[in-house]
C-alpha cells in the first residue's frame, strides 16, 4: 500500500501546487520521501540547516525551508500530529522561534475574535439604531428637500398614472370632491402645496396621495362611502400624507435602508438574503403604519377645523374593519382598521366640539351620477 | 471514477465513468444525463447541521446530488449552470483548495467539502462573502468557472494581484490580503477595480476570464422594467 502523503514540497522544478511527499521526524531532522515519480529526492534535512515559520491561509501550517538559490526547498506541513512531533524533537533554538510564531498566531486569532465580536456588536447596534432612530434622520433629510423637487417628482408619476385611467372631468362627483378639497385646504395654515384632486372611474375602493399634492380618489371609494363626510375623511387623511411629506420620507428611508443594508451585508443569497429582504420589508411596514396613524390623527384635526363632521372618517374605518379580522398588524402597511377607529374616537373626544357645517351637495345624487357615468359595477 | 471533459470551451460537459457501486458528488441540478444503472440520491454533505450552515451562510446549495452506480458500472454527464470552462484537479490528501461558492461542480467520493468562515476584512471586502468552500480529501475534483479558466502558478513568496470577482479557487498554502488597486483611495475607486486580492505563493490560483457580477449588471440594462 502506498504511504499517505502528509506534506507539500515547493521549489524550482517542482509543480506550483506542490509535490506531495511523506515527512517523518527523526532525531537529526526531517526525513523527506517523495511520492510516485516526484523529482523530490529522499533525504534528511538536519535541524541546523532549516528555518521554520507559520504559514498558509490561516497561519496554521508549519513552513520549513532550507537550501539556497535554485535548490531552495519549502515544505508545508499541515498535520497537527506531525507538527507536534516536530516541536518535541527540534532543538530549542528552532522551537523558540516556533513558539514565537505560534504565539503570533494565537494573538492574531484573539484579535480576530475580538474584531468579529465588535463587528457583531456594531452590527446589532446599527440594526437597533435603524429600527428605532432612523425616523429622525429621515425627517431631517426630508426637511432639506425643496418643495419644487417634490412637485416635479409627484407630477410625473401623477401624469403617468392618469394617462392609463379614465378621469371624470365634470359632474356632481367631481364638484363634490372639489368642494371637500376646498373646505379642507382653506384650513391648512401656511400651505405650500397647490392640491390637485382627480376622480378616476374605477371600482377600486381606494384613494392615494403623491408627493407634491397630487391626490387621486377612485370612484369605487365614493360608491362604497355612505356619506360625503366619509369621503372627506379619507381625503383629509390623504392630504395629510402630502403635508407630512410621507411619500418622500418613505423614499428616503427605503434608499437609505437599501444602501446601509447593501454595505453591511453585501449581495447575499440563501437565508441571509431572505432575512435581509424580510428585515427591510418589516422596517418599512412599521414605518408605513406610523405614517398612517399620523395621517389619521392630523386628518381628523383638519376635518374638525374645517367643520366637517369627523365621525364620517371613523365610521368608514369601522366598516373596513369588518373585513380584516384575520390580518396580523406586524405584517401590514396599514394599522388595523378597528384599532384605527378606536384611536380616532379617543382623539375626537379630546378635540373641542365644533358644530359641523353640512356639504352643499346631496350624497345620493353624487353616487347616482357615478353609476350613470361609469360602467356598471 | 474517471472524468473526461467534453466540448471544451464555453459550453463544456463532464463525462464521469463510475465503476459498480462508486459514487460522485455533484452540485444539485448539475446532472444532464446518466446510464440507467445510476441512482440519484440527495445527500446532505456534512450532516444536517453542516448542510444547514452551508446553505445559510454561504448560499451554497443545501443538498449535493450523490450519483451512485448501484446497478453496475455506468456514466454520468454533468454540466454547470453558467457558460464557462471546466477544470479537473487531483486531490491527494494533502493539497486543499479554497473554492468560491459557485465554483464547485463535482467531486469523487473521497472529496471532503466544508464551508469555512473567512476573516472579517477578507469576507467584507473580498467579494466572495464571508464563507467559502474548503475542499480537501482524495480523488478528482471538478470546478467550473464563468468564462475561461486561467491558472496562475506562484513560487514561494511570489505575489500576484487578482480582481476579487474573478477568483475561482486557490490552494490553502497560498495566502492573500485585500488591497486597494492603486496607491490612492480615489484612484482605486475610479479605476473601476476598487479592491483587489494580493496573493502570495507558494501555490496555485485559478481565475475566471469573466466577472459574473459585471456581466449581470450589463445584462440588466436590457431587461425591460415591468410594474
Amino acid at each position: 500500500m502506498n504511504p499517505i502523503p502528509n506534506a507539500l514540497c515547493f521549489g524550482d522544478g517542482l509543480p506550483a501546487s506542490g509535490a506531495p511527499c511523506v515527512v517523518a521526524v527523526s532525531v537529526e531532522g526531517l526525513r523527506v520521501s517523495p511520492m510516485g515519480e516526484s523529482p523530490v529526492v529522499e533525504h534528511v534535512v538536519a535541524f541546523a540547516d532549516m528555518s521554520v515559520e507559520a504559514g498558509g491561509l490561516d497561519h496554521d501550517q508549519l513552513v520549513v525551508s532550507w537550501g539556497e538559490g535554485s535548490s531552495r526547498r519549502t515544505l508545508y506541513l499541515k498535520d497537527p500530529a506531525l507538527i507536534a512531533a516536530f516541536r518535541r524533537a527540534a532543538p530549542s533554538q528552532l522551537t523558540a522561534h516556533l513558539e514565537r510564531a505560534a504565539e503570533q498566531v494565537r494573538r492574531a486569532r484573539r484579535s480576530h475574535r475580538l474584531l468579529w465580536s465588535s463587528a457583531v456588536g456594531v452590527l446589532t447596534g446599527l440594526v437597533l439604531f435603524l429600527w428605532f432612530g432612523s425616523d429622525l434622520i429621515v425627517e431631517w433629510a426630508v426637511a432639506r428637500i425643496p418643495i419644487e423637487w417634490e412637485q416635479k417628482l409627484g407630477e410625473s408619476v401623477y401624469q403617468d398614472f392618469l394617462s392609463k385611467e379614465t378621469i371624470l372631468k365634470e359632474g356632481p362627483a367631481v364638484s363634490a370632491v372639489q368642494e371637500m378639497t376646498q373646505r379642507l385646504t382653506e384650513k391648512i395654515p401656511n400651505n405650500p402645496y397647490t392640491f390637485q384632486v382627480s376622480v378616476v372611474q374605477s371600482p377600486v375602493v381606494n384613494a392615494f396621495a403623491l408627493p407634491g399634492g397630487y391626490v387621486v380618489v377612485f370612484a369605487g371609494l365614493m360608491n362604497k362611502a355612505e356619506s360625503g363626510e366619509e369621503v372627506a375623511g379619507v381625503l383629509s387623511h390623504e392630504l395629510n400624507h402630502v403635508l407630512q411629506r410621507h411619500g418622500l420620507e418613505r423614499m428616503v428611508k427605503m434608499l437609505g435602508l437599501a444602501a446601509v443594508v447593501g454595505i453591511v451585508l453585501g449581495d447575499q443569497q440563501g437565508v441571509l438574503g431572505l432575512a435581509k429582504q424580510l428585515g427591510m420589508e418589516l422596517a418599512t411596514l412599521k414605518f408605513g403604519r406610523a405614517q398612517e396613524t399620523e395621517a389619521d390623527l392630523t386628518g381628523l384635526r383638519l376635518l374638525s377645523d374645517a367643520r366637517i363632521a369627523p365621525d364620517g372618517m371613523i365610521r368608514f374605518f369601522e366598516r373596513l374593519s369588518e373585513k380584516d379580522d384575520a390580518r396580523v398588524e406586524l405584517f401590514s402597511t396599514h394599522p388595523m382598521s378597528a384599532a384605527r377607529a378606536e384611536r380616532l374616537k379617543a382623539e375626537l373626544a379630546a378635540l373641542p366640539k365644533q358644530t359641523p357645517n353640512p356639504f352643499t351637495f346631496e350624497w345620493k345624487q353624487v353616487q347616482d351620477s357615478l353609476a350613470l357615468s361609469g360602467p356598471k359595477q | 471514477m474517471k472524468c473526461e471533459i467534453l466540448y471544451p470551451g464555453a459550453f463544456p460537459m463532464v463525462r464521469v465513468y463510475l465503476d459498480a457501486n462508486e459514487t460522485v458528488k455533484a452540485e444539485s441540478g448539475a446532472m444532464v444525463a446518466a446510464s440507467p444503472t445510476i441512482d440519484i440520491e440527495s445527500k446532505m454533505e456534512g450532516g444536517f447541521l453542516g448542510a444547514l450552515s452551508r446553505k445559510m451562510l454561504s448560499g451554497e446549495k443545501f443538498f449535493f446530488q450523490t450519483l451512485r452506480a448501484s446497478r453496475g458500472a455506468g456514466e454520468v454527464l454533468l454540466a454547470p449552470t453558467v457558460p464557462g470552462e471546466i477544470v479537473l484537479l487531483e486531490l491527494d490528501g494533502v493539497n486543499e483548495y479554497m473554492v468560491q461558492k459557485d465554483g464547485f461542480l463535482a467531486g469523487a467520493e473521497g472529496v471532503k467539502i466544508e464551508s469555512k468562515m473567512q476573516g472579517l476584512t477578507r469576507g467584507l471586502l473580498g467579494g466572495e462573502g464571508f464563507f467559502i468552500l474548503k475542499i480537501g480529501g482524495t480523488g478528482q475534483l471538478v470546478l467550473n468557472s464563468f468564462g475561461a479558466i486561467h491558472k496562475i502558478d506562484l513560487k514561494p513568496n511570489e505575489e500576484y494581484i487578482v480582481d476579487n470577482s474573478h477568483l475561482v479557487a486557490w490552494t490553502s498554502t497560498t495566502t492573500y490580503n485585500i488591497d486597494k488597486a492603486s496607491s490612492g483611495w480615489i484612484a482605486s475607486l475610479t479605476s473601476g477595480e476598487g479592491l483587489v486580492c494580493r496573493f502570495r505563493g507558494p501555490g496555485v490560483v485559478y481565475i475566471q476570464s469573466r466577472n459574473p457580477g459585471s456581466f449581470g449588471s450589463w445584462i440588466r440594462q436590457f431587461i425591460p422594467v415591468s410594474e
